[in-house]
């Protein structure tokens, strides 16, 4: 099976290198996106981004600037996947997704280690709750009702009257005194599939119940290892992802640097995607002179320009990746490790064959 | 290679030098000079002064806490961006790994300690001191609020039981030294505990915060460990906490002890806002207490963020932010604030912390004793260091900036009143030399035959803010990576570490134990040296024991 295609067909591996440097020498706005990576994979595509006067952007950047939005304007109060089974007394699951992005959610989360009592609410599922059953207690269910929920638990949290709340205002004075009365209580919420107003109001809510007691959010982190590029674009750039360095230096803006919207508005002519831990194809809509590395190319509309098979990070090869259940950068073994390329090893490959930087 | 400095002002206290000189260096390493050996390259330093790499002992550059700082605050840049190969224009500096090693090496400073790196969160921080260029780093583990420590006291296991612990997580996390913060506060703070003091006890373990420290005051020193225990101590930041250093200090009781920023703890209650500086009280008790150790953590004005595993403090300075935001984290058996500050000339306790720090400086009479901290970021970003060296060399200079702060300020501190005047020597002796021996690195911090080449020149000017800014030749390990203020070549140094000796049954035990209380094994926060992702990126330096 070819490891490397050039326009569709399959080609040597340093026939696609070649094609794909050239493919961004020629570029006067590369977006580097996707970004499904590990650490080593990351660290290379910023350099890449660094050297071209590319921009940075990972396929679940919406969901992170969500969180990210909420710090940053406000601040926010987290703790650990590990301190959150350990400590919670009170476990207040929040809006749909959850065990989409943690699978392992239940059986982290559910019951204490130490035996000790925790209660478990679940606000606006949504759809499903998994097979959680009586466990866990549902508190309303459309998610679109969510922020006025949140906002009307705030005000009775705080002991001030609150509007017209979606759920009956007994129940809702109930959960209130309840939170309120928690040792440890914990805000578990996943911002893939949650509105920004809705987070900041949660961020809020579990800000105000410290003024009495200790209480706490975990947020769960998008796939694709999202978090832990974020971390490293944090680092080596100063900033989070949708940073470019078109001007020589890394600047931030998340509506700027949004590879989606480069790409459809053509500002954007030629695209690296990278999307290791499973085929995912981009997500824009405008087609542009594409280099892709991914283990196959399954879902892609048509043949990028340039593709390359790359192994899949913690399983082809080792990793750095963040992991769910400690929400640390953790070393994952690959145990046997295949012959396939790792993404950092491509893109080392493609930035050496780039004209040297131009003397500015 | 065979490189000659030449007829330079050689300050190079651990060798008692000072006067006109040359320093040789061959490759790496700097050597006698050659009986009768021809330089390959010789740099003429006539007029200029030529010490060895500055040491920073306590320097938050590096890990979780300090990325979140970087996320929660996009608008936030290094204050300067002096040391920028100048290709293009820039605003000022970002906040990044490769600026941090710039910046530094621009300054003449070649080795840099991140002083909290948190056990479980040991892989991203070193990930962190592998991607700054140019400088040499260390890392200081964080004990003190483990569950597992905290057992240890609670049932009063013996002495060897928590060495080898703290041999263990030393190792697994690669690091320096061993640092304490707020000892217990941490883990107090998550029963809702909102003040901790150092005979407070922590809830469910019913251990104190001074057994903690004296604990580990002991283990680090049964160890051999070169760095002895590193304290950040309780209340930090709060009027009247002078009584809380003064315990402390007392409770080193003669074994070795650095206590950490003690400017944040510099503080009384006189005055009509009960707020002054108690510095001259804690100085007196620092030059008394001889087996202690300090840093500063000096203030400086302007916009910074703070960046702390003291979780309470952050907590409790919260509403104090500026701009209004934060992050309080609960992190496993640990936890961390990121608080933006911006410190204020016209404040009045701003300046009351700005003059304490310099007060700590200037009436410690020995210069190997007190260090040169801005616990950056917390204090002042590191790339203010510049202006604190020519503040503590010109008492003019002081002059001139107490006659534009608060009057009532002023006149709660010594600080007018002290006319010490730091030598370059002096200088020297508390970046250089006296560094390299607190954390047992005996080839840095000096110009003697087998160090390390790492060498800063500087041109003396009257403006020392302008001099220490810019240094007009930095070589790292030999290699000449400054000139003039500029980043030239960009190498990577490696990261610093120990590696004491254990019992082999403290790996079984700990496996034991992560799987019992995390469901998890231990590998999850190891630092394996291929995940670094450099070649040969950690230099172990020997134990005493």
């Amino acid at each position: 099976m070819a490891d490397a295609w050039v326009r569709g067909q399959p080609a040597t591996l340093e026939r696609a290198i070649t094609e794909a440097a050239k493919l961004l020498q020629q570029s006067r706005l590369p977006v580097i996106a996707g970004l499904g990576t590990d650490v080593a994979g990351a660290r290379a595509a910023i350099a890449l981004a660094r050297r071209v006067g590319g921009v940075i952007d990972h396929m679940h950047s919406a969901a992170l600037l969500r969180d990210l939005n909420a710090m940053r304007e406000g601040g926010m109060m987290i703790t650990t996947p590990n301190e959150a089974r350990l400590r919670a007394d009170l476990l207040l699951l929040v809006g749909p997704g959850l065990l989409e992005v943690w699978p392992e959610l239940p059986a982290r989360l559910l019951a204490r280690p130490d035996g000790g009592k925790r209660r478990i609410v679940w606000l606006c599922p949504g759809d499903g709750t998994g097979n959680l059953g009586a466990a866990v207690e549902t508190i309303g269910k459309d998610p679109a009702e969510l922020p006025v929920l949140l906002a009307a638990l705030r005000a009775r949290c705080a002991g001030r009257p609150a509007g017209k709340p979606p759920i009956d205002a007994q129940k809702l004075d109930a959960l209130a005194a309840d939170l309120t009365k928690s040792h440890f209580g914990v805000a578990v919420w996943s911002a893939a599939e949650q509105d920004e107003i809705a987070l900041e109001m949660l961020c809020g809510l579990v800000k105000d119940l410290n003024a009495t007691t200790r209480f706490t959010g975990l947020p769960l982190v998008p796939p694709d290892n999202a978090a832990a590029v974020q971390q490293a674009s944090g680092w080596l750039t100063g900033f989070p992802l949708r940073t470019g360095f078109a001007r020589g230096y890394p600047e931030h803006d998340p509506w700027r640097f949004d590879a989606i919207r480069l790409v459809d508005s053509g500002e954007a002519d030629c695209a690296l995607w990278i999307s290791a831990f499973r085929p995912t194809p981009p997500a824009w809509s405008h087609d542009l002179p594409t280099i892709a590395l991914t283990p196959t190319l399954d879902g892609f509309r048509r043949p990028p320009e340039v593709a390359i098979a790359v192994g899949r990070p913690g399983v082809d090869h080792d990793a750095v990746e963040h992991l769910p259940a400690t929400g640390t950068l953790t070393a994952v073994s690959a145990g046997k490790s295949s012959s396939a390329l790792a993404v950092a090893t491509a893109i080392a490959r493609i930035t050496a064959v780039l004209p040297t930087a131009e003397p500015c | 290679m065979l490189t000659r400095l030449a007829n330079g002002h050689v300050i190079d206290p651990a060798h008692g030098r000072d006067g006109i000189g040359d320093v040789w260096l061959r490759d790496t390493r700097i050597v006698d000079a050659p009986p009768a050996g021809k330089a390959d390259a010789t740099y003429d330093v006539s007029g200029k002064i030529v010490m060895a790499g500055a040491i920073d002992i306590h320097s938050h550059i590096a890990g979780n806490n300090e990325n979140m700082g970087r996320l929660l605050l996009p608008e936030q840049r290094y204050a300067s961006d002096f040391s920028h190969p100048g290709h293009k224009p820039q605003p000022r500096g970002a906040w990044n790994t490769g600026e941090t090693g710039r910046l530094y090496a621009a300054m003449g400073f070649t080795t840099v300690v991140e002083p909290a790196v948190l056990p479980h969160q040991a892989l991203q921080a070193h990930l962190e001191l592998a991607d700054i260029p140019i400088i040499d780093k260390a890392a200081l583990t964080v004990l003190g609020n483990d569950d597992f420590l905290l057992n240890l006291l609670r049932r009063k296991e013996s002495a060897e039981a928590l060495r080898d612990y703290v041999a263990w997580t030393l190792a697994n996390s690669r690091g320096l030294g061993v640092k304490v913060i707020n000892a217990g506060g941490a883990a107090a703070f998550k029963d809702n505990v909102r003040s901790f003091a150092l005979d407070d006890e922590v809830p469910g373990y019913g251990v104190s915060s001074r057994a903690i420290v004296k604990a580990l005051q002991q283990a680090v020193n049964d160890l051999g460990l070169p760095h002895p225990l590193h304290v950040h101590c309780n209340n930090l930041g709060i009027a009247g906490n002078v009584e809380t250093a003064l315990a402390t200090i007392k409770a080193a009781e003669g074994l070795p002890l650095h206590l950490a920023h003690l400017q944040f703890y510099s503080y009384g209650k006189e005055g009509p806002r009960g707020f002054s500086s108690a510095a001259a009280r804690l100085a007196e008790a620092v030059n008394a207490a001889k087996s202690v150790t300090v840093d500063v953590g000096q203030v400086m004005f302007g916009q910074t963020v703070t960046i702390s595993c003291d979780v309470l403090r952050q907590f409790n300075a919260r509403n104090g932010a500026r701009p209004k935001k934060y992050v309080i984290f609960d992190g496993d058996s640990n936890g961390a604030g990121i608080v933006p500050y911006d410190y204020r000339r016209t404040d009045f306790y701003n300046a009351v912390q700005w003059a304490a720090g310099l007060e700590l400086f200037l009436l410690t009479d020995d210069p190997s004793r007190v260090f040169f901290t801005t616990d950056h970021p917390n204090g002042a970003p590191f790339t203010s260091y510049p202006d604190i060296f020519a503040l503590l060399m010109d008492r003019d200079l002081r002059a001139q900036w107490m006659a534009g702060l608060p009057k009532e300020a002023m006149e709660l501190t010594t600080l007018p009143s002290i006319a010490r005047e730091y030598t370059l020597n002096e200088i020297a002796t508390m970046t250089r030399a006296a560094p390299a021996r607190l954390l047992g690195l005996k080839d840095r911090g000096h110009l003697g035959a087998g160090a390390l080449a790492d060498i800063a020149v500087y041109t003396p000017a009257r403006d020392k803010a302008h001099m220490f800014r810019a240094a007009a030749l930095v070589f790292k390990s030999g290699q000449l990576v400054v000139r003039d203020g500029a980043v030239i070549a960009e190498s990577f140094g490696r990261t610093v570490t120990v590696a004491p000796a254990r019992e082999r049954t403290i790996e079984k035990r700990m496996r034991e134990y992560y799987d019992q209380r995390y469901g998890l094994s231990p590998d999850f926060f190891m630092v394996p040296e291929a995940a670094v992702g450099r070649p040969d990126p950690f230099e172990a330096v020997p134990c005493s024991i």
